[in-house]
């Protein structure tokens, strides 16, 4: 299937409000979508090929407060890489497992969670911890959240008074 | 007859059979897995945030840590994923030392997995005989690039120097001597009474398994799906050069470790193509100005790579600054790392968790990233 195929394709059978398709290299193309149409427009992909999830992943576009986030679909048969896209809400991020169309899906969300703070719902493994053991502060790939000022607060300051002059004198 | 209660074990992050400090809890039942749940997060280094406050040029020497026994897979998929960003042309001979490059590194890589498998079946003469021979690539690697391990050599452009015909014919000798040491090691190893009792039908993985969970490489191969990347969605001069890839029909461990030795054979053919056929001409494109004041343009892009794991891959996005955006890097090993310990290993005896783990290249820098 070359790319203009499978943007005829989607065109045709998913019905999405607004949004864009954009081939951005060579057999890689790119999706924006509405939150609403995107489960839609995966599961349609899934059933035409696309049988690999090869990740998801979330941008905090704080400026406009959103989150964005890419799910990034591989189709071996038709030799095309897809990134499809949403934007939702920084506020009170939620959205819907896709646990259930893939299920790698599952600690990709977990880990989307536990960095960015992100809810999915339907998926079981939200309120577990997968890498962040006792994390007591906010979600740290957001883009507010400073590291020097997280490790100032939490471990002492140690000032090392080693000087070189001191090692030239002797 | 009293209820048998089902008893918690660790393995790892110690272990003969771990990679990397990873561990997973298990619940068996006598000897048999009944639950298991991989624990990550003793090897996180935060790369993903600390590549945002780093330079685009800065993050070479950053980026090739996340994955310990392979690195250049990440300078490859870093430095293209900038270029498509960009929209930069590497020269064709740039292109075709990256080949060069990532195909050694992938000999490197399946020997130390291939005598790894010592670890966890007790054979200790493998792994010893193995680094000795990798250790002759490593050589090779510092005679072009200066480093053993962590080369920095595949920069946003192409190549950080050119390779001399000198170190092509030391890469031609040490190939013949791979090449005619492995007939020892299928002796030493692959036919080696522990590894045949040890590794034949255990740890099988199905077609279904592998495709439903994600799992892509070896793991994968092994079922008998031909999937790769490099045949797949040909990226440098893979589409210029002649290679097999080697696939079975029923993936046990014996028969992964199988695939790593007949890989080995495949990579020593295309970097000897590489090596007939490379153009001459300048290996660096310029930048323009000065690289640590470098811009990206804004956008973003996901590359997708064939390591020895399976698709490796990075997504990343510029907002036009000096700083990439956001980085994401796909680590070959993350579903069966994760999902895969969860749904695969119920069901094998306690003893072959470490042969499960080693064979489907289970590597924990890339999930701890």
């Amino acid at each position: 299937m070359k790319e203009q195929e499978l943007i005829d394709l989607i065109e045709k059978h998913v019905k999405y409000e607004e949004g864009s398709i954009e081939v951005y290299a060579p057999r890689k193309l790119k999706f924006i979508l509405k939150k609403d149409d995107l489960v839609d427009t995966l599961l349609f992909l899934k059933r035409n090929g696309f049988v690999q999830l090869s990740f998801i992943t979330c941008v905090d576009w704080i400026k406009d407060n959103k989150f964005e986030l890419v799910y990034g679909l591989v189709s071996w048969e038709h030799k095309l890489t897809v990134l499809v896209k949403t934007f939702i809400d920084r506020d009170n991020p939620k959205m819907i497992s896709i646990m259930d169309i893939w299920p790698t899906a599952k600690y990709y969300e977990q880990e989307i969670n536990e960095f960015f703070g992100v809810y999915f719902e339907g998926n079981p493994n939200m309120s577990k911890e997968l890498i962040l053991e006792n994390w007591d502060s906010m979600p740290p790939l957001r883009k507010d959240f400073d590291p020097q000022s997280y490790s100032n607060e939490k471990f002492e300051i140690r000032i090392y008074d080693y000087k070189m002059e001191d090692k030239k004198k002797k | 007859m009293g209820e048998i209660k089902a008893l918690q074990l660790f393995h790892g992050p110690n272990h003969p059979g771990m990679h990397g400090n990873f561990s997973v809890h298990i619940k068996v039942d006598g000897d048999i897995v009944v639950e298991a749940e991989a624990n990550p997060g003793m090897l996180h280094r935060g790369f993903e945030k600390l590549m945002e406050r780093r330079n685009w040029m800065q993050n070479i020497a950053l980026i090739l840590r996340v994955c310990v026994v392979e690195p250049d897979i990440n300078e490859a998929a870093y430095s293209m994923a900038v270029e498509t960003i960009e929209g930069m042309d590497v020269p064709e001979r740039a292109q075709w030392i990256r080949v060069m490059i990532l195909e050694m590194a992938r000999i490197a890589n399946h020997l130390m997995s291939l005598g790894g498998i010592g670890g966890p079946t007790g054979l200790y003469t493998g792994p010893n005989w193995a680094l000795v021979d990798r250790d002759l690539i490593l050589d090779i690697f510092e005679k072009i690039t200066g480093a053993r391990v962590y080369h920095m050599y595949i920069v946003p452009g192409g190549v950080r120097q050119d390779v001399t015909d000198e170190i092509l014919k030391d890469l031609e000798k040490v190939l013949d001597d791979i090449e005619k040491r492995l007939p020892e090691y299928r002796e030493l190893i692959l036919e080696h009474p522990i590894i045949q009792k040890r590794t034949k039908n255990i740890a099988v993985l199905t077609r279904d398994q592998a495709l439903s969970w994600g799992v892509t490489g070896i793991a994968l191969r092994a079922t008998g799906v031909d999937y790769d990347v490099r045949k797949y969605d040909p990226y440098l001069v893979y589409d210029k050069v002649e290679f097999d890839v080697p696939t079975v029909d029923f993936s046990d461990a014996y028969n992964r470790l199988w695939l790593k030795y007949q890989e080995i054979y495949q990579s020593i053919r295309i970097i000897r193509q590489v090596i007939e056929k490379m153009p001459s001409g300048k290996v660096r494109e310029k930048l323009p100005g000065n690289a640590l004041k470098w811009r990206v343009k804004k956008g973003d892009a996901y590359v997708k790579l064939e390591s020895a794991r399976g698709e490796f891959g990075y997504y990343m996005v510029s907002d036009g600054g000096t700083k990439p955006y956001r980085v994401f890097v796909r680590g070959a090993s993350y579903p069966q790392g994760l999902l895969g310990i969860e749904k695969g290993l119920p069901g094998t005896r306690l003893e072959d968790v470490a042969i499960w783990l080693d064979t489907m290249g289970v590597c924990a820098p890339e999930i701890d990233r």
